[in-house]
């Protein structure tokens, strides 16, 4: 069978062209706003600017439908969806599938073969439907992007042949594929809070597999560099005014208006120093949000409409006037609708951790007093345009029940502040054997919702149960009156005693009483100076009385235990003589309640006591007593701490000079 | 012979006390002596050195001189009449600055630390003294000693040493409160804090003075004209 080929051209080629588009870039705001390039701050309309990236605050979803309202017989089109996810604090990732961005154009033709005309239409089709973009910050201020776009080229155009044998003719449709990936860098830079500047490097690399024949190379799209700069200005938390341009000569001005309730308002105008008039296009835009929700519609609107609604004449195709397939010389006026999501978390950050600062260890025997005095502090930095309100909180697992959390702090926008932050800790810090180090967690929260704006680890030293500050404000955390040891041993020892305590006189009950104790007391302990190894460690009074020993701090926190277990107060005597550090002493006071109209009851000798204020305002005579010869008894104990008081502080007038304390217990 | 050969070792007792200490020159009768915080009284002879943590007693037929060290007041000698304490603590200058923070603390009569407010507040299970059923048979202090001390407190005035005597004639005033009724007493005490140039502490001894009951004409007047004086 000879078969004979023969290639026809088409003929006469078709009065108009037709197009069909979506076209849209799915994000009714970037639309709205007309230059958006400073304004992107998440997958609606990235390729404007990846690096607007950075923004997402976490997974972000958005899609979008847009009808062409000037096209007879359009409908509704699937314009595509984005989807972003930021990860590493500053990074972030992007693709966006864009079915919907297509320009078709059909080429009507007819053949007339024989007589018999046959349709021979030739397709031209325009699209992007892919694009992905990272984006990085590199600083509060800057941050990078780069994106890559895939463009295709398609012409499908129907040829026929001629087979002699069967005189038929067979149409053999010839289709021709271009496809360009382009490579976009992109940053914006922040000068100022209220002013972000972008800058897009447009088509800056491209990659381009197959291509289109000689004959259709006039259907390729031009594929110059271009320059694309946009600033956005925010005069006041709900104006954001925006403007750019672009070395393919056109330009635009926006504006996105907060006026309250969630709500968005946006206006745009695009111009072009090739079309005219100027002023190619209107847009307004609407958008509202509620949650992790989002959704936003636009209306573009072409001030000029010849082939726009369409059809083209023969001949007025003219591809190199289409530098974006979303925006060009054929694009109609055009209503857009997207919803976008916030998945993951939603809350924007709105204050950033830029340090925390420990005051010093976790010294377990004033655990109690870390509620109410800071145990360290974090300095926050608010970084976002509104005042906020910001706490922090603190906790160390296992050792705190909950997180602390401060009072709120008010932080002006771009503004720092140190918040300090107590905590409070459960009994298991009692349980500390020796020093060690713990991770403790400070959150600082800027709004009322739970979640953290930032959240950072920091090492917390926590010390051992018996470890001490030396300082004698904690030193009275060591006393525990209601230890059921303290208790048992205090009430038998007096038990024991009962006659002799019931023979004197009443009002000398507490000092009687306190004497006993201490004599039973001092006849089972020894007192063991080791200031070196003990000068930072105190024992509490049960493992005093457990070991049968100890130092001063130990004997005289023993002591006081014991003494104000059965109802008398006590306080404790810090002595530090100014340049001899090594001669700090501690030694008490308890009170034995007696007014001092009755001091020659309690001595002859006035300088063994000391007449001093109870909380309760009475004056009362209180007994010193030097615990570091309780071995010798009572007596001698309360003798040298009678001379060791009046050499301190009546003498070397220590508590006028401040180098002795007298700190009450309870 | 005897008398200078007392005299002599006293002097060289003098040479070798440490400063601050104060030597005793002569004693005649009943003078007695109780070191630091001990009870007992022991007699005292001529040569002996005391510390400043002892309290002299004289008897009412004793006296005795000492020889001081003090600073400001320079070295030199200070006779006890008869029925006086004295505690050595007090014969020494204060500086202005001393006797102010003193006289807050004497003041307050809480010689304790405050608590600050955001410190740890617990409650004071232990603040209530245990004083059930009847009172004892307590004795009150002897009026006497008072006397005794107030005495002491005139010697420290009459030698120059003002700051002490304000701070001990307040003190006993406390302990003693009919003692700090009498108009010659008080006197003294403010004379004593004018001496030492706390005005306000002085004017306000003077107008305590000046509604006391019982005060003659030429006592207000007194008063009234120390008032005056300071106010200027």
């Amino acid at each position: 069978m000879t078969v004979f080929r023969c290639f026809m051209i088409v003929l006469g080629a078709g009065m108009t062209a037709h197009l069909t588009y979506a076209q849209a870039v799915f994000a009714p705001r970037a639309e709205a706003m007309a230059s958006y390039g400073a304004s992107v701050r998440d997958t609606r309309g990235f390729t404007a600017n990846p690096s607007g990236l950075v923004g997402i605050r976490d997974w972000d979803f958005n899609a979008a439908t847009s009808i062409a309202t000037a096209v007879p017989g359009g409908g509704f089109v699937f314009s595509g969806f984005g989807l972003g996810k930021r990860f590493l604090d500053n990074h972030a990732l992007a693709l966006q599938y864009s079915p919907g961005t297509v320009l078709n154009i059909f080429e009507p033709a007819t053949v007339t073969v024989g007589g018999v005309n046959i349709p021979a239409d030739r397709q031209i089709s325009y699209a992007e439907p892919l694009a992905a973009a990272y984006a990085f910050r590199a600083s509060d201020r800057w941050s990078l992007g780069l994106q890559t776009r895939m463009r295709t080229e398609r012409v499908n155009d129907p040829q026929y042949q001629f087979e002699i044998k069967d005189t038929a003719i067979v149409s053999i449709p010839k289709e021709f594929l271009a496809t360009t990936w382009f490579v976009d860098p992109g940053a914006s830079y922040r000068p100022a809070e209220d002013v972000v500047v972008s800058a897009v490097g447009r088509g800056l690399f491209r990659f381009t597999s197959g291509g289109l024949p000689a004959e259709f190379e006039s259907y390729l799209l031009p594929t110059e560099r271009a320059l694309e700069v946009s600033v956005a200005y925010t005069p006041f938390p709900s104006l954001t005014l925006v403007a750019g341009g672009s070395t393919a000569r056109n330009g635009s001005l926006g504006l996105e208006w907060l006026p309250g309730g969630n709500v968005a308002l946006r206006g745009g105008l695009y111009g072009s120093g090739d079309e005219h008039p100027f002023v190619e296009a209107l847009a307004a835009g609407i958008g509202w949000s509620y949650s992790f929700l989002e959704v936003d519609a636009s209306y573009l609107h072409f001030t000029d409409q010849t082939n726009r609604r369409g059809s083209i004449p023969a001949g007025a195709l003219a591809s190199s006037e289409i530098e974006d397939v979303g925006m060009n010389p054929f694009t109609p006026d055009r209503a857009t609708f997207s919803i976008k999501a916030i998945l993951g978390r939603l809350k924007e950050s709105l204050a950033r951790i830029e340090g925390v600062e420990m005051f010093g260890g976790i010294y377990p025997s004033a655990y109690e007093g870390l509620a109410f005095r800071p145990v360290g502090r974090v300095h926050v930095r608010n970084i976002s345009r509104k005042p906020i309100q910001t706490r922090a909180s603190f906790f160390v697992e296992r050792y705190m029940d909950q997180p602390t959390e401060t009072q709120p702090v008010l932080i002006a926008p771009g503004e720092e502040a140190d918040i300090p932050f107590t905590a409070v800790f459960n009994e298991q810090v009692k349980t500390i054997p020796k020093m060690m180090v713990r991770d403790g967690t400070v959150s600082v929260s800027a709004t009322v919702a739970e979640d953290f704006d930032d959240r950072t680890q920091t090492r917390v030293l926590m010390h051992g149960k018996n470890d001490w500050d030396g300082n004698v404000l904690s030193l009275r955390y060591f006393v525990t009156p209601d230890d059921p040891e303290v208790i048992r041993y205090s009430r038998d020892i007096l038990l024991q005693n009962k006659d002799s305590a019931d023979s004197g006189a009443k009002e000398l009950r507490s000092f009687s009483n306190a004497r006993t104790i201490f004599n039973a007391f001092a006849g089972k302990l020894t007192y063991v100076a080791d200031p070196k190894q003990s000068a930072d460690n105190v024992q509490y009074p049960s493992e005093t009385m457990k070991i049968r020993g100890g130092d001063c701090d130990d004997m005289t926190v023993c002591f006081a235990s014991l003494l104000s277990s059965i109802g008398v107060s006590t306080a404790f005597v810090d002595v530090l003589p100014p340049g001899k550090p090594e001669e700090g002493h501690i030694f008490l006071l308890f009170d034995t309640g007696v007014d001092p109209k009755f001091g020659a009851s309690i001595a002859s000798n006035p300088k063994r006591y000391v007449v001093r204020a109870a909380k309760t305002g009475a004056s009362t005579i209180w007994i010193p007593i030097e615990t570091t010869v309780i071995t010798r008894g009572f007596d001698e104990a309360w003798s040298a701490g009678a001379q060791r008081y009046f050499d301190d502080v009546e003498v070397g007038l220590g508590l006028v000079k401040g180098w002795v304390r007298i700190v009450d217990v309870y | 012979m005897r008398t200078v050969v007392m005299m002599f070792a006293a002097a060289c007792v003098v040479v070798r006390a440490t400063a601050g200490d104060i030597v005793v020159q002569k004693v005649t009768g009943d003078v007695s002596v109780r070191h630091g915080v001990t009870e007992v009284w022991t007699r005292i002879a001529a040569g002996d050195v005391l510390r400043p943590d002892d309290t002299m007693k004289t008897g009412r037929r004793g006296s005795a001189v000492l020889v001081t060290s003090a600073v400001q007041a320079g070295r030199k000698t200070m006779t006890l009449p008869a029925d006086v304490i004295v505690d050595m603590s007090d014969i020494r200058d204060l500086s202005q600055e001393e006797l102010m923070l003193k006289l807050t603390m004497e003041k307050v009569r809480a010689s304790s630390y405050e608590w600050k407010n955001e410190d740890l507040q617990i409650p004071n299970t232990a603040a209530t003294h245990g004083a059930d059923g009847a009172p004892g048979t307590l004795k009150e202090t002897d009026p006497a000693t008072g006397i005794l001390q107030l005495n002491g407190v005139r010697v420290l005035f009459d030698n120059g040493f003002f700051a002490t005597c304000a701070l001990k004639g307040l003190k006993v005033f406390r302990q003693y409160p009919t003692l700090g009724s009498s108009f010659r007493n008080r006197l003294m005490v403010a004379e004593a804090l004018e001496q030492v140039k706390l005005r306000g502490e002085a004017l306000s001894e003077y107008a305590a003075l000046s509604t006391m009951e019982g005060l003659t004409q030429e006592q207000k007047s007194l008063v009234k004209a120390r008032i005056q004086t300071l106010r200027r």
